[in-house]
């Protein structure tokens, strides 16, 4: 114990010594080199370009199931490029770093890529509270930015909507931002009230950014088809665990369907306080942990029937021609004995891998990458390219629209929002299948009514 | 319903700390560990019940094993105490992590199926029920022990006046370990059913560890009895404030009320005086 | 092992001894305020002093950037021993006091004026750091032991529970990004942490070798001693309690500035105060240039070398980190840094 003792103390005595002295030596003329030297110092420079590698730096929660779909589809992507060429001939490597969903471990590593790292492009974020986190320093360092997972409007209309040209660098490809979701989850709501005839809606969101619209335009939405009403809302805390206060509320209101936007946690036991007491709603909306090919399993098969919607539908309907042959490719990569979950990529995984190759394809028509001498160029570019992804077809609102440089809608002949898929949970012998049900363009299955209503 | 589970969590808690003064924060770690071993039990296909009887064993072996293996060698310093344990439970959290991922993964019941009470307007299922008896039991059990048997005795006597207790001939060591295992049954037992009708997430030993406290501090630090009574006003107060103010008002009244009862009685309901030893 | 002491302290002795003159300098005109050191312990103070103001230039971009984040929870870990580590009585709601003028800043700027200059809501929220420090004080400081632990405790649950409740003024989960930072250039960014932090240091080591700090650790002693001796050791406490409510404001204001916005997470949750206390306690309780120690250890090992060097990911590194805090608190529970100076100490030449 003693012995040990001495020995920390002294390495701790010479390493402390050691850079002591020669600090100390160094720290008195360093006052007056301050402002000479600022330019050439260590490793702490500014970054750009500068080397013949494009790198793709990714940020995600990689903990957890979304982030790791991600980072895996990122590097499906990357791997295309490099056996398409590269991009404007450089060798592409991808960088991809955790943020454990916290805004300042995304702030750390955002500024280690951007500073440290050099990269020539982020991908990613999927909290938008980290999107916002790091937007500010994104927009200074100029580095483009293509938004895959958070859908929150406000980094759009807040940041771009305000001042353009200071984050003109940065757009989203995917998923469309919650606005659009909220129409399109009006347009959903009709198509169930055509084919089981429900009426009356409750909304129940979590108290989070990425809820807002849901919250706020939603109900009215919803209410203009003059069928529906919308007879309940409320919104809940994220550390919420016991889900039937809500639930009773939303059954004396004799809801027919509770559309809940749900990300945190609780999700699954949401799901298995709906399901195990069999309360006598339908359970549609969002539920990220639902998105999970494996929550299955997670919640004990008790997500029969509850659906969510999701860009990429899952994975299981054959969106444009690109999907299945990229969800095979992950399947052939990721899935099978030994692996982590996901095994399919999940919607940000679409999103990162079609967000990779939407810039790559811009850089081409920019015909460069140096975004420090030429990001109006490049900017250009992304505005004007269209491209066929796996989870739809991605082309960005212009400078003049409500959403500048904001993933567009797609819409059907009708006018209803076509690429906000929903999926159902449905049995497959002992356990359970996803199928995509909505819009009837890309279903698999037709939505089905929970057996006990 | 939910209560006496509650109750099961602030008792284990209080215990620990009338015997050896020792404010046990890997608790709620303790709990964790009881819901995961009955996730990995139940996935292993072991069937619930002997997956139930596994955690509540294996839980009571991880406190004791915490007690044997770290808190008796701090336990003269109250502040490395409480540190130290909360870091245990920080690093299991990461351990939980790693191993089993964070995304929280849902519990098979240990029974299934609910009743829906018409005329409260509610729904109940059967699991919590089971909580609520086999809370109840196990708590009517701890009190015939600590009462009626001589052992059990020894642990009251130890939580009353260690140095009178050690003169009455009490081997403190052994009282120590006793008590550490029945508070890791307790949570275990907890576990399960927070775990079932709540969330297995490696976040999960937060929630309870906060509300021991709470029902702690409100019952009496060191008593058993105050944390019965605390953990069903915690309850009444949670379901009350649900009715008053909303669903998203939970925990805010029950908040309130234990500043106004540590401003009042700064010991608890039950409490006694804090004795510098 | 005394023989391998007594050898190693002839040869540091003698490097002691030349630098001696030095420290005795410093001695006489500093050594009534913050104490008397011997050769080493004089090189290990100032040289660590100028190892952070250079560390731009041999640090490279993740070093600098992992001591910028050091440099305001240095400032924490401070504040928090002033209070917590010299009086005995552990605060677990330190959080609360910079997310206090965190918050202060980010709602005055969301909700009033984005306009508005850091000449107003850097003191406005220091200000409110001190108000929410005494509002925290005031009430908890009657209780005792782990009364008071608890109590403090559950006001970071109601200011955690508080924020959703308001989210509308306070952002609710989300926090409110909109807040100005002071640069994004890394080495000014770090002289604007570092500096305020090497102030703060020297304003709490002078108090705390003042007369103030001995009652502080008195009152830790025995309390009754203290009342004994006709002082009132509540009014000491809650003086103790300001006075880190101050520093913690500080360090809220530069943590709002440095990451652009505040969230409950960043800022409030127990786990930061939890942190707090460990790095205060790795360093060494009641020292003040232990915690501050403390935080560059562990601030640099968590976001730099287990990082940037060891490249693990996160949960691997926060299991590394707090076994590591763990082991601190069993086998060197005086901390690191303490049994470092004593360390000096006695392998130093024999000068008294």
């Amino acid at each position: 114990m003693a012995n040990e003792d001495n020995n920390t103390l002294e390495s701790d005595r010479t390493g402390n010594d050691a850079v002591g002295r020669r600090t100390f030596l160094g720290a008195a003329s360093a006052g007056a080199l301050t402002t000479t030297l600022a330019g050439c110092m260590g490793g702490v420079g500014s970054g750009g370009g500068g080397d013949d590698v494009f790198k793709i730096g990714h940020l995600g929660p990689t903990e957890l199931q979304m982030g790791r779909g991600a980072e895996r589809s990122a590097e499906l992507a990357v791997a295309e490029l490099k056996d398409n060429g590269g991009v404007q001939g450089q060798d592409v490597e991808l960088l991809s770093e955790d943020t454990g969903g916290s805004p300042s471990e995304a702030e750390r590593v955002t500024q280690n890529l951007v500073g440290s790292d050099n990269v020539d492009l982020l991908v990613g974020t999927f909290v938008s509270e980290v999107t916002q986190g790091i937007i500010d320093y994104v927009a200074e360092r100029d580095v483009p930015f293509i938004i895959t997972g958070s859908a929150d409007p406000a980094t759009i209309t807040e940041n771009h909507g305000q001042d353009y040209e200071q984050y003109k660098n940065i757009v989203r490809t995917g998923p469309i931002n919650s606005d659009l979701q909220a129409e399109g989850m009006a347009g959903y709501a009709s198509h169930l009230n055509d084919l089981h005839g429900f009426e009356n809606f409750s909304i129940l969101a979590d108290d989070a950014a990425w809820t807002g619209s849901f919250r706020d335009i939603l109900p009215d939405l919803i209410e203009e088809d003059s069928d529906l009403s919308v007879v309940h809302e409320d919104r809940m805390a994220l550390d919420t665990d016991n889900f039937n206060p809500f639930l009773d509320d939303a059954a004396d209101a004799d809801a027919d369907v509770v559309m809940r936007f749900i990300a945190h946690g609780g999700a699954a036991t949401f799901t298995s306080t709906w399901a195990q007491n069999e309360y006598p709603f339908a359970l549609e909306g969002i539920s990220v942990p639902g998105m999970s090919p494996e929550f299955w399993g997670a919640t004990n098969g008790t997500c029969l029937y509850e659906t969510t919607s999701q860009s990429g539908a899952g994975g299981v309907s054959e969106l444009t021609d690109k999907t299945m042959p990229f969800v095979e490719a992950y399947e052939e990569e990721f899935t099978g004995d030994g692996q982590d979950p996901p095994s399919k990529p999940m919607y940000m995984g679409f999103n990162s891998y079609d967000g990779i190759l939407f810039y790559a394809k811009a850089a081409e028509e920019a015909g460069t990458t140096d975004y420090n001498s030429d990001l109006d160029a490049i900017v250009d570019a992304m505005l004007n390219t269209e491209f066929t992804g796996a989870a739809g077809e991605i082309s960005l609102y212009g400078e003049d629209s409500d959403y500048p440089n904001d993933l567009k809608e797609s819409r059907n002949e009708d006018g209803i929002i076509s690429n906000f898929p929903v999926t159902q949970w449905h049995e497959d012998g002992d356990g359970g299948v996803v199928e995509c049900v909505y819009p009837e363009q890309d279903a698999t299955a037709e939505h089905v009514v929970p057996e006990w209503i | 319903m939910i209560s006496a589970v509650y109750a099961l969590i602030a008792i284990g808690f209080t215990m620990i700390f009338g015997v050896g003064g020792v404010l046990n924060l890997a608790h709620g770690a303790l709990i964790m560990i009881g819901a995961f071993t009955y996730l990995a039990a139940t996935s292993a296909a072991i069937p619930p019940f002997a997956g139930f009887l596994l955690a509540v064993v294996v839980t009571a072996a991880a406190s004791y094993a915490l007690y044997a293996g770290l808190v008796k060698y701090i336990e003269d310093n109250i502040v490395i105490t409480f540190l130290a344990t909360v870091v245990v439970a920080l690093l299991l959290t990461e351990l939980v992590i790693i191993q089993f991922g964070s995304a929280p993964s849902q519990l098979l019941p240990v029974i299934s199926g609910t009743i829906y009470l018409e005329a409260v307007g509610t729904r109940i299922r059967y699991v919590q029920l089971l909580a609520f008896v086999v809370s109840w039991i196990a708590i009517g059990a701890l009190w015939y022990y600590v009462t009626k048997t001589d052992e059990g005795r020894s642990i009251l006597a130890t939580s009353m006046s260690t140095r009178g207790a050690e003169l009455t001939g009490v081997d403190l060591q052994k009282v120590k370990s006793r008590t550490w295992l029945i508070a890791g049954a307790f949570a275990g037992i907890a576990g399960v059913f927070i775990g079932t009708l709540q969330s297995t997430s490696p976040q999960m030993w937060l929630s309870p560890l906060a509300l021991a406290f709470i029902i702690v501090v409100i019952g009496g630090i060191g008593s058993i009895k105050g944390s019965v009574i605390a953990a069903y006003l915690i309850g009444y107060l949670e379901t009350a404030s649900v009715e008053i103010l909303g669903p998203s008002f939970q925990g805010v009244l029950s908040l309130v009320v234990l500043v106004a009862i540590l401003l009042l009685k700064p010991n608890g309901l039950f409490g006694r005086e804090l004795v510098h030893e | 092992m005394s023989s391998a002491t007594d050898r190693l302290s002839t040869a540091t002795g003698r490097i002691d001894q030349s630098l001696q003159p030095l420290a005795d300098v410093y001695n006489r005109l500093f050594g009534d305020y913050f104490g008397e050191m011997n050769g080493l312990q004089f090189v290990l103070i100032f040289g660590t002093a100028a190892a952070l103001l250079t560390a731009p230039f041999w640090g490279n971009f993740g070093l600098v950037r992992a001591m910028t984040v050091a440099a305001i929870w240095a400032i924490f870990a401070m504040s928090w021993d002033i209070q917590s580590g010299y009086t005995g009585y552990i605060s677990f709601g330190h959080s609360v006091l910079s997310g206090a003028a965190g918050y202060t800043t980010a709602m005055l700027i969301h909700n009033v004026n984005p306009e508005l200059s850091m000449m107003i809501t850097i003191p406005v929220s220091i200000f409110a750091a001190l108000v929410v420090g005494l509002l925290v004080a005031l009430p908890s400081l009657r209780l005792t032991g782990p009364y008071f632990s608890l109590i403090t405790f559950v006001a970071v649950l109601i200011f955690y529970r508080l924020i959703p409740s308001f989210s509308q003024y306070t952002g609710g989960e989300t926090g409110i990004q909109s807040v100005e930072v002071f640069t994004y250039a890394p080495v000014a960014r770090y002289y604007y942490m570092v500096v305020p932090m090497l102030l703060i240091a020297v304003v709490l080591t002078l108090i705390a070798r003042s007369n103030i700090g001995l009652i502080l650790m008195s009152i830790r002693e025995n309390e009754a001693a203290v009342n004994a001796a006709g002082i009132n050791a509540t009014k000491f406490k809650i003086f103790s309690f300001a006075l880190s409510s101050i520093p913690m404001g500080i360090g809220g204001v530069l943590l709002v500035h440095f990451s652009g916005g505040v969230d409950p997470t960043t800022f409030i949750v127990v786990d930061r105060s939890i942190e707090m206390i460990a790095i205060a306690v790795l360093g060494g309780m009641s020292s003040i240039l232990g915690p501050l120690g403390g935080a560059f250890f562990l601030i640099v090992l968590r976001d730099y070398i287990l990082t940037d060097i060891a490249n693990l990911g996160s949960s691997i590194r926060w299991t590394v980190f707090w076994a590591l805090v763990l082991l601190v608190l069993v086998f060197a529970r005086d901390g690191v840094f303490r049994k470092l100076w004593h360390g000096l100490d006695r392998i130093g030449g024999d000068r008294r």
